[in-house]
C-alpha cells in the first residue's frame, strides 16, 4: 500500500515536472529507487571530452528512461573545447581527460569557483599487427615501449623485444608506430606514462601533454583511425583505449606493471590502479604505472567540472543530482562499454565535491548515496 | 456624370507620374540592395581577414618570420615553426599538378576537338562533372581502404625497385605519405584542370585551325603547334586553378598523409600539410600561443592560395577575355 503511494506520487511528481513544472517540483521524495532524490525538471548542456563519450552518451540516455523531465546532451567536442565552452558559460557542464591546468582554472575565476569530479575511468592497450602474433602474445615492458615510441628500437626482430618473448618468431620488419594526430586525453595518459617510466622520453619530448612533438611515428584522427590504421598496416602498433581494441578485436600485447608482472589491459586492472592511490585530486591525478600485482599500468580518469556557484538553482540542482547518479548507479553503463568502475575511494571524494556545488549560499546536492 | 468624367481626366497624369516614380525608385532599391550585396561580401571579406590575423597575433609576435623556416612542432614546450607543412603542401600539390595535368590537358583535348570519338565525349563529360562532385572525405575513405595498400604492396616498391637511386623514391614505403596524398590531389583536381582547359581550348578560333589543316598540317601537328601555343596561357591559368584547389584540400589529404612533422627528401615518407595540422589539432590546442600558430598557419594558407588564384584568374582572363583582339 505505502509502495503504490509512494509510485503515485513521485508520478504525480513526474507528471508535474512534464507540464513545466520546475523547482515545484524539486522536493518530491522518491524513497522507493535508488535513494536518489528526484531531479527537478531541466535540459542540460555537456561538452568535452571524446574518450568517455560513448559512456556518457549512454548514462544520459538511461538517466532520461528514468527521470523524463531531465534531458541531457552531451557534445564530444574534445577537452580543450570543452573546457573553452565551460569558461564561456554556454554549457552546464564540461568534460575534459585531464582536469583544469592551473591557467584554465584561473580563466574560470580561479580554482575554487570550479568542482572537478572524476566520472570514470579508463586504461589503453598496445595495439600491434604482427602475422602470426595473436592476441596477448606479445609482452611489451616500460623499456621496450619508451625505446619503440623514441624510435631506438626500429625493428620487431631487435634484440631487447626477443629478450622478453623468447618463445615468438619476431619478424625482422620495420616497426610502424602510430599515434594520435589530434590533442587528445588518451595521448596525455600515454604520455604521462612514458615520462614516469622514461626519463629519456621526458628529456626528449618535455613530459606529458595532450599532443607532443612524437619522435617518430604516423598520426591517426581519433581512437578509431589509429585503429583502422594499426589493422591495416602489418608491422603497426599504437595505444588504443581497452574500448576500441576489445571491440575491433585488434591483437594487445601483454604489459609488464609496476610489480613485474605482465598483465592484459582490462578494466579491472584500471580500477585495481586507481585504488592504489587513494589521494587522487584534481591536481595529483595520474595513477599510470601504478603498482599492484593487478594493476594495468597506463590508465587514468577522465573528469567532468562545474561551476562552484549555481546561478540557477533549479539548473544546479538538476546538474549535481545527475553527477551524483553518475559517479554511483550510472557506473553501471561504463562497465558495459569497457570502462573499469571508479573505485570507493573515488566515488566518496567526487561526492564530497560535489556536496560544495552551491546556489545562493546553500548546497545543492541533499541526499549522498 | 461629370464626376465620373473628372475621375476618368484625372487618373491619366496620376498613373503616369506613380509609375515614373515606381520606376525610379525601384531603381533605387534594386541599385540599394545590390550595392548592399556588393559591400557585404567586401565586409565579410574584412571581417575574415582580421577575424584571422588577431587571433594569431600572439604567435606572430612570439615567432615572427622565424615561424617559416621552424622545423619544429611541439605543443608541451610551446615552439611551433611552419616549414614542415609549408614543405608537406607544397609537394603534395605539386605531386598532384604534375599526374594531373597531362591527363587532365589530353582530356581537354579529346573534349574539344572535332575528331574525338562521339559516342565517348558525353560519357566523359559526366565521369568529369561526376568526379568533380565527389565530397572530399569520401575521396578520402577510398584512399585510406584502398589506395594505401595499393601504393604500399605494389606501386611504391614497383617505383623503389626500378627508379630507387633516386633520393626520391627511397626507403620502406608504408602506403602513407607524399605520394600517396598527391596521388589524392590529382584524383580530385582532375576535374577542374579538365573543365577549364577544354573551355580554354575550345576559345581558340576555329579559323587558325582549319587554315593549319588546309596548310596540310595533321591532326597532331595543328594541335601541338598551332592550338597548343595559342592557348598556352590559358592553360597555365587552368593548371595554377588546379593548384590553388590543391593547396586548401584538407580532409582527404589528412587521412593518407601521415601526419608527421618532418621533411623528407623521399615521396614514400610521412609528412604534415597546413590544412592538416590545422585540422588535427584545433580542439586540442589551449593556450594562446598554441592556438594562434593554428591561425598563422591558416593566414599563411590563405595567402598562398589567394597568390596562386589570383594569378591563376590573371592568366585565364587574359586569355578568354582578350580573344577578339588576338585575331
Amino acid at each position: 500500500m505505502k509502495g503504490i503511494l509512494v509510485a503515485a506520487s513521485v508520478a504525480a511528481g513526474l507528471l508535474l515536472a512534464a507540464c513545466g513544472g520546475t523547482s515545484s517540483a524539486t522536493t518530491t521524495p522518491a524513497t522507493g529507487g535508488a535513494g536518489a532524490p528526484t531531479p527537478p525538471a531541466a535540459s542540460l548542456n555537456g561538452a568535452g571530452a571524446t574518450f568517455p563519450a560513448p559512456f556518457y552518451q549512454a548514462a544520459f540516455y538511461a538517466y532520461n528512461q528514468k527521470f523524463s523531465q531531465v534531458t541531457v546532451n552531451y557534445q564530444p567536442v574534445g577537452s580543450g573545447a570543452g573546457i573553452q565552452q565551460l569558461s564561456k558559460k554556454t554549457v552546464d557542464f564540461g568534460a575534459s581527460d585531464v582536469p583544469l591546468k592551473t591557467s584554465e582554472a584561473a580563466a574560470m575565476g580561479g580554482p575554487d569557483k570550479v568542482v572537478q569530479i572524476a566520472s570514470t575511468l579508463g586504461t589503453e592497450s598496445l595495439a600491434y599487427n604482427l602475422q602470426g602474433i595473436g592476441d596477448g602474445q606479445l609482452k611489451l615492458t616500460p623499456d621496450t615501449i619508451a625505446a619503440i615510441f623514441l624510435g631506438t628500437i626500429k625493428k620487431w626482430n631487435d634484440p631487447a623485444l626477443k629478450a622478453d618473448n623468447s618463445g615468438l618468431n619476431l619478424p625482422n620488419q620495420d616497426i610502424r608506430v602510430v599515434h594520435r594526430s589530434d590533442g587528445s586525453g588518451t595521448t596525455y595518459i600515454f604520455t604521462d606514462y612514458l615520462s614516469n617510466v622514461s626519463a629519456a622520453w621526458k628529456a626528449k619530448t618535455g613530459g606529458p601533454g595532450k599532443s607532443v612533438n612524437w619522435p617518430v611515428g604516423d598520426g591517426a584522427s581519433g581512437n578509431a583511425g589509429v585503429a583502422t590504421r594499426i589493422t591495416q598496416t602489418p608491422g603497426a602498433i599504437g595505444y588504443v583505449e581497452l574500448a576500441y581494441v576489445l571491440q575491433t578485436k585488434m591483437t594487445q600485447a601483454q604489459l609488464k606493471n609496476a610489480d613485474g608482472n605482465f598483465v592484459l589491459p582490462s578494466a579491472a586492472g584500471a580500477t585495481a590502479a586507481a585504488s592504489q592511490y587513494l589521494g587522487t585530486s584534481p591536481t595529483n591525478f595520474s595513477i599510470v604505472n601504478a603498482p599492484g600485482k593487478d594493476s594495468a599500468p597506463i590508465s587514468g580518469y577522465s573528469w567532468l567540472m562545474v561551476y562552484t556557484d549555481q546561478p540557477d538553482k533549479t539548473k544546479g540542482t538538476a546538474t549535481v543530482d545527475l553527477l551524483d547518479w553518475l559517479v554511483n548507479d550510472g557506473q553501471q553503463y561504463a562497465v558495459n562499454l569497457h570502462y573499469a568502475k571508479l573505485p570507493s575511494n573515488m566515488v566518496a571524494n567526487d561526492i564530497a565535491a560535489l556536496k560544495g556545488v552551491t546556489s545562493g549560499g546553500s548546497a545543492l546536492l541533499k541526499v549522498s548515496s | 456624370m461629370g464626376k465620373g468624367t473628372a475621375e476618368r481626366v484625372a487618373p491619366a497624369p496620376l498613373v503616369a507620374t506613380s509609375r515614373q516614380r515606381r520606376l525610379i525608385s525601384g531603381d533605387d532599391v534594386f541599385r540599394a540592395v545590390a550595392f548592399a550585396a556588393a559591400a557585404l561580401i567586401l565586409v565579410i571579406a574584412a571581417i575574415f581577414v582580421v577575424a584571422l590575423i588577431v587571433p594569431a597575433l600572439p604567435a606572430i609576435a612570439r615567432f615572427g618570420l622565424g615561424f617559416f623556416i621552424g622545423r619544429t612542432w611541439d605543443p608541451v614546450r610551446t615552439q611551433f615553426g611552419a616549414l614542415s607543412a609549408i614543405y608537406g603542401t607544397a609537394v603534395t600539390s605539386v605531386i598532384g599538378l604534375l599526374i594531373a595535368f597531362p591527363i587532365g590537358l589530353a582530356a581537354a583535348l579529346f573534349l574539344a576537338e572535332e575528331s574525338g570519338v562521339r559516342l565517348l565525349r558525353g560519357p566523359l563529360s559526366f565521369a568529369i562533372e561526376l568526379l568533380a562532385g565527389i565530397p572530399s572525405v569520401v575521396i578520402g575513405l577510398f584512399a585510406f581502404f584502398i589506395l594505401t595498400p595499393l601504393m604500399r604492396d605494389d606501386v611504391d616498391p614497383f617505383l623503389n625497385h626500378t627508379l630507387g637511386f633516386l633520393p626520391l623514391f627511397q626507403g620502406s614505403p608504408s602506403g602513407y605519405g607524399y605520394l600517396t596524398a598527391g596521388l589524392v590531389l590529382a584524383i580530385m583536381v582532375l576535374p577542374i584542370m579538365t573543365a577549364l582547359s577544354r573551355d580554354v581550348i575550345r576559345a581558340v578560333p576555329r579559323a587558325l585551325r582549319e587554315a593549319s589543316l588546309a596548310l596540310g598540317a595533321t591532326n597532331a601537328e595543328t594541335i601541338w603547334s598551332v592550338i597548343l601555343p595559342y592557348a598556352r596561357v590559358g592553360i597555365t591559368g587552368a593548371a595554377l586553378l588546379s593548384l590553388g584547389r590543391a593547396l586548401g584540400e584538407t580532409i582527404a589529404v589528412t587521412m593518407v598523409i601521415g601526419n608527421r612533422n618532418e621533411i623528407s627528401a623521399s615521396l614514400f615518407a610521412s609528412g604534415y600539410t597546413l590544412p592538416s595540422v590545422i585540422a588535427n589539432e584545433f580542439t586540442e590546442a589551449v593556450g594562446n600561443v598554441y592556438l594562434g600558430s593554428l591561425f598563422y598557419l591558416g593566414l599563411v594558407l590563405v595567402l598562398i592560395t589567394i597568390a596562386v588564384n589570383v594569378l591563376a584568374r590573371l592568366l585565364v582572363w587574359r586569355f578568354t577575355g582578350s580573344e577578339p583582339m588576338a585575331t
